[in-house]
């Protein structure tokens, strides 16, 4: 008969007393856990939120000094596109109708495609993401060397594709028929000159796949993911767009956070494959300098005052305040954090003061229900270290009997306790995702440790009391 | 012939009582030989229990001088004490005092376990112990399936279990019925007929004490008066009643007829 098969025979000895014992010892580790799984989980949550929105700063930054000497021009403002798509009836093919179908001469302005029809006025233009309208490439051949300050012209034609559909609409009472372009993906063509590829942001650079379009680069496109998937086609496979096969470079991800659907390939195949040679849609003007941006605008805006002309001031200060929003957001992420933390340790230090006080009052008690046992043993010879040891044991086995209860429970429970004991992480649901809290193979060991610890340490001051008993008292004791 | 295996000298305890020194035994001389039953009687307050928590190391006396076998247990540090009580001492106690959650045999194992002997040993042990109290079945009873009789048995199979120099009782019959009472005396005699154990016994059961070897009547913590007692008689051979030759075996004289102990009546 050993100290240890006693000391379990007492501790079964009261069942219902030790269950609520346990359970409540239980409990409070399960709290003891969930707290550190909780603050684990927010800080990793912190960390995304400030590594995402940092990464935002980043790039926000970078591109006001990527686009700082960039001006854009185009024909159209930005809710522009009207007109914009093929007479309704020719169903599925190129966004923008084929300059053929029109007297294909000079300038395209606004209207003069398909204007005032239904069909034209929901095509590209609204559902199909600002498209702009069609221009002569001749016509701004000239304005390098025209105007100066300009270190490079980037022409760009961007067309959607997709399929018309047909829905009737009810206007005021009365039914239209109106067509609609469901956008597929979009087409972009970009000049592919060693110039602009190299010097320039003209091509994304998130490559996830493959390589990126090169410059001199012919019946080679590069997707986007959302591309990728649509055509389902990978690196190496040839797609067919609007019945002409191109060979997949490489994919890549947007940084904005709704992927993209447009595809790049080179200006030429893009104005051939969309039966658009010698137009584009709209140019970007590079100015030599950021100095000179305002005065090249100007020059450009007189030359062709038909062209909307935005340079990178305006895009700058949208740009900007943007930055600050995400740098705050970033500022009170980290307070929150911290303050999270500074919760958590006020909270251990509860329920490990309140652990310990449970196990002494239990063993006190103890102690003292079992006086006359213990004095007892000593007169039949047990020295007072093994009555002392006798004691430990059962709080320290009734403490590990509670914490296996309390993983049990943090494991189910840990979640929902630290959501409800901590202060969560601000901006998490915008940038991390919530925090939420899973027990590690640590934070098991660690639980169990803790039990161990404070069983030893709540059981320490009844255990010498009960070494101290006197056998001659104990015996009167009744 | 027998060896003194306790003397006490000038021995005194006072009880401290707030500022006030209640004395509870003072200049108390005793000496008990190895093989004798002595049982002390006295009234309540007298400082039976006390000397006898003296003799069992679980006091310790104010003054005056414990010898156990020779040794001086009165300045003994408690690291010392404890392993007296477990190898020379074996307690009967008023109210059994057995674990209620350990069967009669862990019971019994109980003094044994910081001797060091192994498990089977402490097992063989204790069996043999229950059986020479006459409990052999019930190893594995615990206290509340046995009568108070068999518990005060199983206690005394537990004093036994070191082969202690001496068992001290404490009203080991306080608590019995008649029936009880005389099996508990029968036991402890016989014990110390046959086995030689030296038994000093505390009671106010007049009966009881006449059954023992010699009778100590303690006064306000003092012997006042010695007398022999019924083992005297068989031990020496000699029948109370007439005087005639006796063996230690006989209930009763074989010349006179009559019973040499305090008889079952007398209980």
């Amino acid at each position: 008969m050993g100290i240890t098969s006693r000391a379990v025979r007492n501790i079964s000895r009261r069942k219902m007393r030790a269950l609520l014992v346990i359970i409540a010892l239980g409990f409070a580790l399960s709290i003891m856990i969930s707290i550190p799984a909780g603050v684990l989980a927010n800080q990793k949550t912190a960390n995304t939120v400030a590594s995402s929105l940092s990464n935002i700063i980043n790039q926000t930054g970078a591109t006001i000094n990527q686009t700082l000497t960039q001006i854009d021009c185009s024909l159209a403002s930005s809710n522009s596109g009207f007109g914009f798509t093929p007479p309704s009836g020719t169903s599925g093919s190129s966004g923008f109708g084929p300059p053929s179908g029109t007297s294909g001469s000079s300038g395209f302005t606004p209207g003069q495609f398909g204007g005032g029809t239904v069909g034209g006025q929901f095509g590209g233009g609204a559902f199909g993401g600002g498209q702009a309208s069609p221009m002569n490439e001749s016509l701004y051949n000239d304005i390098n060397t025209t105007i100066s300050g300009i270190a490079s012209v980037e022409p760009i034609l961007q067309a959607s594709e997709g399929n018309n559909v047909t829905r009737n609409l009810d206007f005021n009472g009365y039914t239209r028929t109106i067509t609609t372009l469901d956008v597929t993906y979009v087409i972009e063509g970009v000049p592919l000159t060693a110039d602009l590829v190299d010097n320039y942001p003209i091509l994304p650079t998130n490559i996830t796949a493959g390589s990126n379009l090169q410059a001199g680069d012919s019946g080679d496109v590069l997707l986007s993911e959302n591309n990728s998937a649509y055509f389902g086609a990978g690196v190496g496979d040839s797609v067919s767009i609007l019945g002409q096969s191109f060979t997949v470079v490489g994919i890549y991800s947007s940084s904005s956070v709704s992927e993209t659907q447009t595809l790049y390939m080179s200006l030429s195949d893009a104005q051939a494959v969309t039966n658009n040679t010698g137009y584009i849609t709209s140019f970007v003007v590079f100015a030599q300098n950021s100095g000179d941006v305002s005065s090249v605008a100007s020059a450009i805006s007189a030359q062709h005052p038909e062209l909307t002309v935005t340079t990178a001031q305006t895009r700058e200060s949208t740009l900007s305040t943007e930055q600050s929003t995400y740098t705050a957001a970033l500022a009170s992420a980290n307070a929150s954090n911290s303050k999270t933390n500074s919760t958590a340790i006020e909270e251990i230090v509860v329920v490990v003061l309140a652990t310990s006080l449970i196990v002494l009052f239990v063993m006190l008690y103890t102690v003292k229900e079992r006086t006359k046992e213990i004095g007892t043993l000593k007169a039949i010879g047990f020295s007072n270290s093994t009555v002392m040891g006798q004691f430990m044991l059962e709080g320290i086995l009734l403490s590990v009997m509670a914490g296996i209860v309390g993983i049990a429970i943090g494991s189910i429970a840990a979640p929902t306790i630290s959501s409800l004991l901590l202060p969560s992480v601000s901006g998490t649901t915008r940038f991390g995702g919530l925090a939420v809290a899973s027990l590690t193979p640590e934070l098991v060991l660690l639980g169990f440790g803790v039990a161990i610890l404070l069983g030893t340490l709540g059981s320490l001051y009844p255990a010498w009391r009960a070494a101290k008993i006197r056998p001659a008292e104990a015996m009167r004791y009744e | 012939m027998s060896k003194p295996v306790l003397q006490l000298e000038n021995l005194s305890k006072t009880y401290t009582l707030g500022k006030r020194g209640v004395p509870a035994l003072t200049n108390l001389n005793l000496t008990v030989n190895a093989g004798e039953f002595v049982s002390i009687m006295g009234p309540s307050g007298s400082g039976k229990t006390t000397l006898l928590n003296v003799i069992g190391c679980i006091d310790k006396p104010t003054n005056g001088k414990l010898l156990l076998d020779g040794v001086d247990a009165s300045e003994l540090p408690e690291n010392q004490l404890y392993k007296i009580r477990r190898d020379k001492m074996g307690f009967v106690f008023q109210t059994f005092n057995l674990l209620p959650y350990l069967n009669a045999r862990e019971n019994v194992e109980l003094p044994m376990e910081g001797q060091g002997k192994s498990k089977v040993e402490q097992k063989k042990r204790a069996s043999e112990l229950l059986a020479l109290v006459g409990l052999s079945g019930r190893e594995e009873h615990r206290p509340q399936r046995l009568s108070a009789g068999e518990q005060q048995r199983v206690a005394v199979a537990r004093a036994l279990a070191n082969d202690p120099a001496i068992i001290l009782a404490d009203e080991p019959t306080g608590n019995l019925d008649s029936q009880n009472k005389q099996g508990i005396i029968k036991l402890l005699a016989n014990l110390n007929l046959m086995q030689r154990t030296t038994i000093i016994m505390v009671t106010h059961d007049a009966q009881a004490a006449r059954n023992t070897e010699r009778m100590l009547l303690l006064k306000d913590g003092k012997i006042v008066k010695e007398l022999p007692g019924l083992l005297a008689n068989k031990k020496n051979h000699t029948c109370p009643h007439c005087g005639s030759r006796i063996n230690t075996t006989d209930d009763k004289c074989p010349t006179c007829k009559k019973a040499i102990f305090a008889t079952d009546e007398l209980f």
